[in-house]
């Protein structure tokens, strides 16, 4: 059975959108679901977000709030899955496992539902089951779901192979070449990380991105710099600067304020990374760029100065 | 058989008692015992500490180093859910990278969940150890981790009342002092016996319906007197009965389970959000529906699955119009801004219950 008039799902262009977004968006399009995805992220989205949030709430969080608030109304359903982790030592962190339902209590009185799907295979829920349970949620026959689910991965990794394939040349480039290491969704939101890659090629800097990498080969690596590190994300980080150290010529670890596995294993690396410029940089979603700019630029002459090429 | 080793485990709460006896009684290993938590172990730990972890990685790295100038050589850090899980790594770099030397036993390198761990890690510590022995062991420091629980949930539900003007606080303060001495089972249950008749001889000027708080919050601060300026002692003393379920017997060695709690609080919360929430949030509602006259939440700077836990917390409050006090400790507050904070809302709280009389 499908359902008469397919509902529309809001999607917050913020966090797990920019990891999973193929995904949901292929998944609800073969299903016939309309999707409606929220304005990319500027100032007012960021305001918005840190009027809902506790004071104390990460960046990435306030501007995830602000997305949710400028789709309140516009769509049935807002999408958010809670996401606890993929096995042991591959935890998320808390703030994926609360997400949905912080966001729900803090828009109780706006009327928006919302649906979530859940991953915890700790737990023993895999992300095929939760998904058939979402689209069985919106009324649709259970064969349609998994082929629909199905079809949606295939799209995930088509678009992820061709990423990765689209920066491994940047690995060979002749140009001072810099690891840039944050999240998805710092790196990927125009109004937080893209402005550090943007400076740093008008510099003639070749940023790449540590988080565009083989996830299963850096999950294996990342013990290499730390043993007990447990955060899926982070270890894609660590373990991508455990495989790539050696073809860069700076590390910067970018990060937003306050993000609690940052605070910790960035302190870590800076004292485990010896033998190579490293900057850490956390981002505090202040409008002005001119201070950051001054950061990196100072950095970028260190390494320039380091290696002869700045005199 | 001893092995040589001195083992420390930093401060926590009035814990280390039972760590005491379970290192001494069960490793057959020396304990150290540095000093108790004070000002300078937090400035210890917030010079050495990264600006943003929480609260109590800072505390503990103090009290870590505390210990090693105490003469510890052998250092404990347990695992966890949260960013706990991570704390050992980074405080035994930290602690290396300034030149301290020790043996650090980091629990989150033997959690994976299969008890041949726990065996691995007793045999890194004394491979001589006995574990027939240590196990009857394991029962006795629960036994104290109970023992404990039960004479502080009693003496913070009393002292606020205490009719002589102290005699409780002292009786409290001897078992204390002498859960740190005890060597066996028998000493243990008599120290506990005692205590307790003593406790209860003591004459209370209780009213029927006294002001009841629950407290609720994050594992570390709310259960650490030093690290929440002593705010269950505070508070008791304006003539408040104070209630805390949270703490080591009820959230490790009795949890009823996420799944268990979860039903009461499901219209609430949909999944668990991490690792308290369920439980806190559960507890804020039984004593919501209890009656109860207000609600404390206890918290460390930078604690995130406790700020998670606020918003839900807030609904309960303006659901069962129950007035919801949220503390924040960072390793700068002072005793004058909490006490200020207290007074009003016991004010507040004072004036509500006699509103409705």
């Amino acid at each position: 059975m499908t359902a008469s008039t397919p509902p529309t799902i809001g999607l917050p262009r913020a966090l797990l959108y920019y990891r999973y977004g193929p995904l949901w968006r292929s998944f609800f399009r073969t299903l016939g679901v309309k999707t409606v995805v929220s304005s990319p992220t500027s100032r007012k989205t960021l305001d918005q977000g840190s009027a809902l949030a506790a004071d104390e709430t990460c960046l990435s969080v306030k501007i995830f709030l602000g997305h949710v608030q400028e789709l309140v109304g516009s769509c049935d359903y807002i999408l958010i899955p809670r996401i606890s982790n993929f096995g042991r030592g591959r935890s998320m962190c808390v703030r994926f496992e609360g997400l949905y339902d912080v966001t729900r209590n803090l828009f109780r009185g706006s009327g928006q539902k919302f649906i979530s799907y859940n991953v915890d295979l700790l737990q023993n829920q895999e992300e095929a089951p939760a998904f058939l349970a979402l689209g069985q949620s919106l009324g649709f026959a259970p064969k349609e779901v998994k082929k629909a689910y199905t079809d949606a991965k295939k799209r995930e990794q088509q678009v992820w192979k061709a990423r990765l394939k689209a920066q491994e040349p940047l690995y060979r480039d002749k140009s001072l070449k810099i690891l840039v290491a944050g999240h998805g969704y710092i790196l990927d939101d125009p109004y937080v990380g893209k402005v550090i890659t943007d400076f740093l090629r008008q510099s003639g800097v070749t940023p790449i991105r540590a988080d565009l990498v083989d996830r299963a080969a850096a999950l294996k690596a990342s013990p290499k710099l730390s043993p007990t590190c447990k955060w899926e994300f982070s270890r894609e980080l660590v373990g991508s600067i455990a495989l790539h150290r050696e073809q860069v010529s700076g590390i910067i670890l970018l990060s937003a304020f306050p993000c609690g596995p940052d605070a910790m294993v960035n302190e870590l690396l800076l004292r485990r990374l010896k033998g190579i410029p490293v900057l850490n940089l956390v981002l505090d979603g202040q409008s002005g760029t001119a201070g950051v700019e001054t950061r990196l630029e100072s950095f970028v002459d260190i390494i320039r100065f380091k290696e002869g090429s700045l005199s | 058989m001893k092995t040589h080793r001195k083992i420390a485990f930093p401060r926590y709460a009035e814990y280390n008692c039972a760590l005491k006896y379970f290192v001494e009684q069960g490793l057959d290993a020396d304990y150290i015992l540095q000093p108790t938590l004070t000002r300078r172990t937090e400035e210890l730990g917030a010079k050495y500490s990264p600006d943003f972890v929480c609260t109590p990685f800072k505390t503990l790295l103090g009290s870590m180093i505390e210990s090693l100038e105490a003469g510890a050589d052998t250092l404990f850090m347990t695992h966890g859910f949260c960013r706990l899980g991570y704390f050992g790594e980074l405080q035994e770099q930290i602690l290396r990278d300034l030149g301290y030397s020790f043996d650090f036993l980091n629990l989150a390198e033997y959690s994976t969940g299969k008890k041949k761990d726990w065996v691995r890690a007793i045999k890194w510590v004394n491979p001589k150890a006995n574990l027939g022995k240590l196990t009857l062991r394991v029962r006795d420091t629960m036994k104290m981790v109970r023992y404990l629980d039960q004479v502080t949930a009693f003496y913070y539900e009393n002292c606020g009342f205490d009719a002589t003007g102290g005699t409780l606080h002292d009786i409290y303060q001897q078992f204390l002092a002498a859960m740190y001495t005890v060597t066996s089972r028998r000493e243990i249950e008599a120290l506990y016996q005692r205590t307790m008749d003593r406790l209860r001889k003591v004459p209370l000027d209780k009213p029927a319906h006294p002001l009841r708080v629950g407290i609720v919050g994050e594992l570390y601060t709310v259960m650490d007197p030093f690290s929440n300026l002593e705010l269950e002692k505070k508070l008791a003393d304006m003539g408040v009965e104070i209630h805390r379920w949270m703490n080591l017997t009820n959230r490790l060695i009795d949890y009823p389970g996420e799944k268990n709690l979860h039903p009461a609080i499901q219209d609430l919360c949909t999944y668990e959000m991490g690792p308290t929430s369920t439980a806190n949030i559960w507890c804020a509602r039984k004593y919501a529906q209890q009656g109860f006259d207000g609600l404390i939440h206890i918290k460390s700077a930078s604690c995130t699955p406790e700020i998670d836990v606020m918003p839900v917390l807030q609904n309960i409050s303006s659901d069962c119009k129950i007035p919801l006090l949220c503390l924040t400790y960072d390793s700068q507050t002072s005793d004058v801004g909490l006490m200020t904070r207290l007074e009003a809302f016991y004010d507040m709280i004072d004036a509500k219950k006699r509103m409705r009389r």
